[in-house]
């Protein structure tokens, strides 16, 4: 068990009330590499990566295949999934020409919802999202996507529009134009992907210092005596938080999915 | 200064879940309100109700970030 729980090896049982390592940043990296391919090293991480990759692939594959006559409930679940984001997400939001990008917003939603409930599923326990790589590269892909859409849909002038905005008195245009520049070519992608990193890493932190702290606490029972109820409340707590971040895994891969699409339609049609 | 970086980091991340955490009070209040006031545009109003909590909430997470960078 100390080898598993990170933070288990610097604790002093007999002076800190809760456990916590000196740098909370050891908690997120995996150094050792499980095996190479040429220089590039396959860590625990990556590993990750790849079994949500091939989660997502089965669970659409098996899920979507046609030749049964009657779907199973498994097949209804992932249907009603789909759905959901075709439906809700893509058209709901885009307009009707939003059926085109329901492939990607399936992919960002399934992607992202598999990697954050790595988080709370025993054994795996760490959220692949909370690796600032992962939103980065998706919200970097939703603005390459919001921008070429813009420009395709609305020539130079989704840019004129933007920085030169008609609707606003003429002596505050500049101000308008800059604002709006900063925040739809900068803030968004950044926001977007910090939104979703950081929801993960504060999730992942705080589950691995109650629970840690509060098995920590409880296992050396023999050494410390009555000191070990200390872990109690830590363990209760962390149960709390447990269940709750059950439901911020699931709403964090809506918000990132809603959010890609809201950025779409705000590119194609600009004036709203 | 360096003793009490720390403690520093921390009050920043305070002050800065001030205002988020009223702001989406008052978005989520006023989403209830609509919807308990429409309850057949309770779908839209929960939509809108997800993204304004998004934008409000991203202030308190870049704090929360900045507390790590410090």
């Amino acid at each position: 068990m100390e080898s598993v729980i990170l933070a288990a090896s610097e604790c002093d049982v007999r002076e800190e009330i809760i456990c916590a390592p000196a740098d909370v940043l050891e908690l997120f990296f995996f150094e050792d590499a499980l095996f190479s391919i040429g220089g590039f090293n396959f860590t625990r991480t990556v590993f990750l990566i790849f079994l949500a990759m091939f989660i997502v692939l089965g669970l659409l594959y098996f899920g979507l295949r046609k030749g049964e006559k009657v779907p199973s409930k498994f097949s209804a679940a992932i249907e009603a999934l789909v759905t959901f984001v075709k439906e809700d997400i893509a058209i709901g939001i885009i307009g009707p020409d939003g059926v085109k990008y329901a492939p990607y917003l399936l992919a960002v939603f399934m992607f992202v919802i598999v990697g954050n409930l790595f988080e709370v599923t025993p054994l795996i326990n760490f959220p692949i999202t909370s690796r600032m790589a992962i939103p980065l590269f998706i919200s970097l892909v939703t603005w390459v996507i919001f921008v070429i859409v813009g420009f395709k849909k609305n020539g130079i002038r989704y840019l004129t529009d933007l920085i030169w905005p008609k609707s606003v008195p003429v002596a505050l245009r500049w101000l308008v134009g800059i604002i709006e520049f900063v925040s739809t070519f900068l803030l968004r992608p950044i926001t977007l992907a910090v939104r979703l990193f950081a929801n993960l890493v504060a999730g992942h932190l705080m589950l691995t210092l109650l629970l840690a702290s509060g098995w920590i606490f409880v296992s050396n029972v023999g050494d410390i005596g009555a000191r070990s109820l200390i872990g109690l409340p830590w363990f209760v707590f962390g149960l709390g938080i447990y269940l709750f971040e059950i439901v911020v895994a699931v709403l964090q891969a809506y918000i990132i999915t809603l959010l890609s699409a809201v950025y779409v339609q705000t590119s194609v049609h600009p004036e709203h | 200064m360096e003793e009490i970086k720390g403690a520093i980091a921390l009050v920043g991340y305070g002050l800065a879940a001030i205002g988020p955490g009223i702001g989406i009070g008052i978005v989520v209040g006023n989403a209830i309100q609509a919807m308990a006031r429409q309850p057949e545009a309770a779908g839209m109003a929960r939509t809108t109700m997800f993204l304004g909590i998004a934008f409000t909430e991203a202030l308190a997470l870049i704090g929360f970030v900045l507390f790590f960078i410090a």
